[in-house]
């Protein structure tokens, strides 16, 4: 669930390093998704509009909370978050080890925490 | 510090107290990431993090939810992908990622992407670079 899709785009895509896979208009929203750069025929993110009331409440609470929405595999976290801060990409989280993963938090900037993982 | 990242430090006390040990786990399974191309034997993993083969795959289970031997096939697996993606061809992929035989190798790719190894590399050929062939 994405506040703006069109800011969505631009951040998963030129911050994150997704890449773009279909965007049909679908009247005032679109179908919009993006898939990894590494295997574009892979499983498809959906940049969903907000467009139900009560999921705004939804969103807010867990954003608030600092619980991410989702989480994204990566293969070095402390990279990642370096490459990220450098792009003015706001962490919630510090790369922080949980057992044998280290994870870290971040601001999407459409209202969603965005976690990432690395297995140790 | 948000309620999360609170909740998660409150966890990682709870459920992992003994660092000693996450740390040597940690240690074998990264064994088993640069060697697992090599015949590889349970002793000799759960030697590299110090730790009795019999406890180390019930840790490695309690920490990584699956048993050293179905992640050593899932990490052959992974890097068979890559190779198969990249050209190469059936037997020198089954032989880099430490599959003796080439008739388990398809076997198990089979049952981990659903896909015959050749399946799987025509699929991913169009997302090669032109040209780019080393099989």
């Amino acid at each position: 669930m994405v506040s703006d899709q069109d800011k969505a785009l631009k951040f998963y895509t030129e911050v994150l390093g997704f890449v773009k896979k279909i965007e049909v208009p679908m009247g005032e929203h679109k179908w919009l998704t993006v898939v990894s750069r590494e295997e574009q025929g892979g499983v498809e993110l959906l940049l969903e509009p907000m467009g139900f009331e009560p999921a705004k409440t939804f969103q807010k609470e867990l954003f608030k909370a600092g619980i991410p929405l989702t989480a994204f595999h990566v293969d070095d976290v402390e990279m990642e978050y370096k490459r990220l801060t450098q792009q003015g990409v706001i962490f919630s989280m510090k790369p922080t080890q949980m057992g044998p993963t280290k994870i870290a938090v971040f601001n999407d900037t459409c209202g969603n925490n965005i976690q990432l993982v690395q297995m140790l | 510090m948000t309620f999360y990242a609170t909740q998660v430090l409150k966890m990682e006390k709870a459920i992992y107290p003994k660092k000693h040990l996450t740390r040597q786990l940690i240690q074998s399974k990264h064994f088993i990431d640069q060697h697992f191309g090599k015949p590889l034997q349970l002793d000799q993993i759960a030697a590299e993090g110090f730790l009795s083969k019999f406890y180390f795959v019930r840790l490695f289970k309690s920490l990584y939810g699956c048993s050293p031997y179905q992640y050593l096939i899932w990490v052959r697996i992974e890097n068979a992908k890559q190779l198969l993606g990249a050209g190469f061809s059936l037997s020198d992929v089954c032989t880099a990622v430490g599959f003796e035989s080439v008739t388990s190798f398809i076997g198990l790719f089979k049952k981990m992407t659903g896909y015959t190894p050749a399946s799987y590399q025509k699929k991913n050929s169009n997302l090669r670079e032109p040209g780019f062939r080393k099989n």
